[in-house]
């Protein structure tokens, strides 16, 4: 049973069948939670509302908000935020953070191979169609060799805990990942608005993440610079990661570009500031491949800079991440990365992978049609689960239309068994109560030349509505802090 | 033997309303390959503006003119001299044993080799109905097959420069049956490639002096891969092989991977672009 | 520092003392006006009409009856009026926004507070009976800007760049000020033997640039339109003086531009020329001819600003 005197948990329901974080099958706090609970049990619901206000107005008068477009005008909201923060005990943080090295490795082997010599797909163990058919690929990165031979500097790896207590990996997005500066934001909130919580654990700073960045940025500079001037380049104000950007180059010291703030000449980038032109060599790039060169990709793209790819191909600039590395985030190329891993490292994969059916193959296509209740079908090529479809919550009537959506283009859908991720108790504003929410992790990692780092906390997100499994901002996510404890 | 040849290419951009910035990249230059081989490159334009020699993102030489104050109206004017070897494109050593070549074409380190050409794009997209339009005879050769389909097609398309323009995919082009040296090289592409033959497209500039088909501006013509041979030039709008009289720039899975001119410009209102393409020759001992 | 960044920030400076400016204005004049020795400066319509003027938006028809509600509304927290105090200040918070990189924390959060004030302040509320609290609060919450401006950045680049949009836009609004005032001190005299040299409006002009105590202080004695203008003008030591913000300007156009000889075409030199002018006029040459003078000035303070513009704002 709950320890129901605690004030603040009295009305928390908890569902036997979900893996809880905090409550083990018996219902009893696990140890490492237990003098969270007590501190926060402490607390009475309207002292507990308000430190929440509290935390919420931090986010809105710091400017970490997002726009909102209803009929009449631009609403500012802030991503929601969750005071209750997620710990994740030494040994456990020990098996992700060795996973996603090693799938940030075996990725970055896998772009230079499928951009070299192709021998794994010679070696038939990756089919050559989720090459020849993926809209990610770039022909223009054939033969091309990165600086310092990364492709994937940053990568942003989404794992889950499933009913059975192991981590699964969901997703490994390798082009522009977002939410890092919420980490840190998050952790800023919590300590302003409970700080004496941080008193009876060890946990891992946060706040190292942008000079490892810069420093990793640094390793993987063209040949023949000394002092590498690395810029962060942006869309612009109207993007909705625009505050991640901003801090991002505040925090390296570096400056935030737009498209228009450079220019290329003789094949080198340049910067215009009020001293005229400075050379840049190392763009972290947070805006899409398509739009990066708009004389090479997408000729409407304002955002880019004209010339950029030469420049690139002739090694005078370093982009991070590579153009092209979104051939293997594609969902399709997910499925093969154990064999990924085997093949370039000769290691088992630590971290789990979730079993994928490929629509592609006429038998796994017949088994997805037969038991789509039991699945979740995803398109291949979409972040920000957009096009996702949970089967078990579609009426007969969206099953049909599914059903002749994925007949269409096979190609385009993969199917996954209906993961459970772990719940973890989260206050909910109509309630006023805490409820089991489920969560998952976006953990950072970064590649340099010979080094590696990963953020140790990572983005835990917490799908609000109750049941929802999709965590993504854009879908009504909110998110928690997270704690790696030290042993 | 050899041909000297001299090309000028002349482009006129003209503007409703005062242009404040805009990149050009040309990708005019001859290609130096073994039977091409230069004498002098010149390139001017009318504002004197910056101009810059660089590559794509296929590696081709382009040339860059990024102006830097403003204007309504732009001409360009480039002129090349090269060599230009004799070439017989029958010159080669075909596989005897056409069943080994056809095998071939069937291995997978040939199909990953050479991924990128035989890569269906939006200008290489044969609709459903049209792919019987032209059956491979296994019993002849893959050269012969090709030959095949470049008379095929050449007979199948009208040549008309009125019909189509540079957006017109092969669905379109099949139903009206009448088009240009793109047209006929996407068809010719879409064909080999269905067939598992790499194929691709090549931009260049045709010497006309033989009464050949095109007209007074760029040329496109394919080049197929043949096992154990190597790429052979198919000039599809005139039933040919290319030959001496093809002057190479660059190469693509279509036409938008060889456009000639690509630009950036920041400015409102109509615009009117005028291109010509003149070649002549002289022989050379 | 980025070229882009560097406008922002010099117009960032400059929307902030803009919205002081007009919020100060629409204050002062409306409730001086409520007990004005003579008819027409107690006329609210007088009233609304100079504040249409001070924002550039002089309404066209002398005879036309002006609604007080429409036009606090269309100063103060119209979205739809580009040079709105709620437009002036937006503006200042989006350029703050791309600068967010470059600027403190502390003043990155001012602002921000600022204009979320501003964009939830109840128009109705303002309109009927909020117009001290709100022109109020704007004027405090820029001086609070203004601080954080000096406190919380380098004395460098950034900081003069701000400082230069902030100083040529506040001898551009004190002028506009002063012209505003020099006209309605026209209008108004003739009534109950009111002169123009000892006109109401004098005082009102230097409420309006907050200027008021210091004058008397200094001059001891009720202002006149020459002392007026002289003490606004030229007194090197009136922080809102013409002056003052010349040689602020000077100042900082040093810290961009480090060059000991200065190239005849660079902003450094043509604000050198300006202030020199300055500072040697005197208040025989003011008195001939107000209206030029006050012409004159806005026409080289935008050559300045348009100066900046080409040699670092644009590559």
């Amino acid at each position: 049973m709950v320890n129901l005197e605690n004030q603040i948990f009295s009305s928390y329901q908890r569902n036997p069948v979900l893996f809880d974080e905090i409550f083990d099958q018996e219902g009893q706090v696990k140890e490492v939670y237990s003098k969270l609970f007590e501190l926060y049990g402490g607390h009475s619901i309207s002292e507990y509302v308000n430190l929440n206000e509290k935390a919420k107005s931090s986010f809105f008068n710091q400017g970490i908000t997002f726009q909102v477009y209803d009929k009449k005008k631009t609403k500012e909201k802030i991503f929601p935020f969750d005071l209750f923060p997620r710990i994740i005990p030494p040994e456990e943080w020990e098996i992700i953070e060795s996973g996603c090295i090693q799938r940030s490795k075996a990725l970055n082997l896998f772009l230079w191979d499928v951009y070299h010599d192709k021998n794994i797909i010679k070696e038939g163990i990756v089919p050559m169609d989720l090459i020849s058919s993926s809209a990610n690929y770039l022909d223009q990165m054939v033969n091309l060799d990165p600086p310092g031979g990364i492709y994937n500097h940053i990568s942003g790896t989404d794992v889950i805990k499933h009913s059975d207590g192991q981590y699964y990996v969901l997703e490994d997005n390798i082009r522009c990942p977002s939410g890092v500066s919420y980490v840190i934001c998050n952790r800023t909130a919590l300590k302003r608005a409970l700080f004496g919580v941080f008193d009876h654990y060890k946990t891992y700073s946060v706040t190292n993440y942008a000079e490892n960045l810069l420093d990793l940025l640094e390793t993987v500079k063209p040949k023949g610079v000394d002092v590498p001037n690395v810029v962060v380049i942006t869309p612009g104000m109207y993007n909705s990661a625009f505050y991640e950007h901003s801090y991002l180059a505040k925090t390296m010291g570096v400056e935030l570009v737009e498209g228009r703030d450079l220019f290329v000449e003789n094949d080198f980038v340049y910067m215009k500031t009020i001293k005229g032109p400075q050379k840049v060599d190392v763009i972290y790039r947070r805006i899409d491949d398509a739009f990066i060169d708009p004389l090479e990709f997408n000729p409407d793209s304002a955002l880019g800079v004209p010339g950029l790819f030469a420049a690139y191909k002739k090694g005078n600039v370093t982009l991070a991440n590579a153009p092209g590395t979104g051939v293997a985030d594609d969902k399709a190329i997910y499925t093969y990365m154990p064999e990924i891993i085997k093949y370039y490292l000769n290691e088992e994969p630590i971290l789990n992978n979730v079993k994928t059916y490929h629509c592609s193959r006429p038998k796994e296509l017949r088994y997805v049609l037969n038991n789509i209740k039991n699945l979740v079908i995803k398109p291949v090529d979409e972040a920000g689960g957009y096009g996702i479809s949970i089967g078990n919550r579609l009426s007969d009537k969206e099953i049909e239309v599914v059903k002749a959506e994925i007949l269409l283009s096979p190609r385009k859908y993969v199917a996954q068994p209906i993961m459970s991720l772990s719940v973890h108790p989260t206050y909910i504003d109509e309630t006023e109560s805490f409820e089991q929410r489920h969560v998952d992790l976006r953990v950072f990692t970064v590649l340099g030349k010979d080094k590696e780092f990963v953020l140790k906390g990572g983005l835990t997100r917490v799908a609000l509505k109750r049941g929802n499994l999709i965590v993504n901002s854009s879908q009504g996510g909110g998110s928690k802090d997270t704690w790696v404890l030290k042993t | 033997m050899s041909l000297e040849y001299s090309i000028t290419y002349k482009a006129e951009n003209t503007y409703e309303e005062s242009v404040l910035e805009a990149y050009w990249q040309f990708l005019i230059i001859p290609e130096e390959n073994d039977s091409q081989q230069f004498i002098s490159i010149d390139f001017n334009n009318s504002l004197n503006a910056k101009t810059e020699f660089s590559i794509n993102g296929y590696g081709f030489k382009t040339i860059r003119v990024h102006p830097k104050s403003e204007f309504k109206h732009i001409a360009f004017e480039a002129n090349f001299k090269l060599i230009k070897k004799e070439i017989n494109p029958f010159d080669f050593e075909p596989e005897a044993d056409v069943l080994k070549s056809f095998q071939k074409l069937q291995e997978l380190d040939f199909k990953v080799d050479h991924n990128t050409f035989l890569k269906t794009t939006d200008y290489t997209r044969l609709p459903e109905e049209s792919k019987n339009l032209f059956i491979f005879d296994t019993t002849q050769s893959i050269f012969e097959n090709l030959q095949s389909l470049n008379n095929f097609i050449h007979h199948y398309i009208k040549f008309n420069t009125e019909a189509t323009d540079v957006f017109t995919k092969l669905n379109e082009l099949l139903n009206i049956r009448q088009g240009v040296c793109q047209d006929f090289t996407h068809l010719f592409c879409a064909f080999a490639r269905l067939n598992g033959i790499p194929a691709r497209y090549v931009s260049g500039y045709l010497h006309q002096d033989n009464g050949y088909f095109g007209d007074a501006q760029m040329h496109a013509w394919a080049e197929a891969y043949v096992p154990f041979v190597g790429w052979i030039g198919f000039d599809v709008t005139n039933d040919i092989l290319a030959g001496t009289s093809h002057i190479k720039i660059a190469d693509g899975k279509d036409y938008k991977d060889c456009s000639a001119l690509k630009g950036v410009v920041y400015s409102t209102g109509n615009n009117e672009t005028v291109h010509s393409v003149v070649v002549s020759s002289q022989s050379q001992q | 520092m980025l070229a882009r960044v560097a406008n922002n920030l010099f117009w960032m400076g400059r929307y902030i003392e803009r919205s002081e400016h007009i919020a100060r204005y629409l204050r002062v004049n409306y409730f001086s006006s409520l007990d004005a020795p003579n008819q027409i400066s107690q006329s609210r319509q007088f009233v609304l009409r100079s504040m249409l003027t001070l924002v550039g938006d002089p309404a066209a028809d002398e005879e036309e009856e002006l609604n007080e509600t429409e036009v606090l509304y269309k100063i103060g927290l119209d979205p739809n009026y580009s040079s709105s105090i709620l437009n002036n200040v937006r503006n200042s918070r989006e350029n703050a926004n791309s600068a967010r990189d470059l600027i403190s924390t502390e003043l990155y959060e001012s602002i921000n507070k600022f204009y979320h004030f501003i964009a939830n302040y109840d128009a109705d509320v303002y309109t009927k009976n909020g117009l001290d609290d709100f022109t109020r609060n704007v004027t405090e919450m820029s001086a609070i800007l203004r601080g954080k401006v000096r406190s919380t950045l380098m004395h460098d680049e950034i900081y003069a760049i701000i400082m230069m949009g902030a100083n040529i836009e506040r001898a551009t609004q004190v002028m506009r000020i002063i012209s505003s005032k020099y006209n309605d001190a026209l209008k108004a005299q003739g009534s109950y033997g009111d002169k123009f040299k000892n006109s109401f409006e004098w005082t009102t002009l230097l409420k309006c640039t907050e200027s008021y105590d210091m004058m008397r202080r200094h001059y001891k004695k009720t202002p006149t339109s020459i002392s007026t203008l002289e003490f606004l003008i030229l007194n090197p030591d009136c922080p809102r003086s013409i002056m003052n913000s010349l040689n602020q300007i000077c100042k900082h156009i040093k810290i961009l531009d480090t060059k000991k000889k200065h190239d005849r075409d660079s902003t450094s030199f043509l604000v050198g020329k300006v202030r020199a002018e300055y500072e040697f006029k005197s208040m025989v040459d003011i008195e001939s001819d107000i209206q030029l003078i006050i012409n004159n000035t806005l026409t080289h303070l935008y050559e300045i600003s348009q100066k900046m513009e080409k040699e670092f704002f644009s590559y």
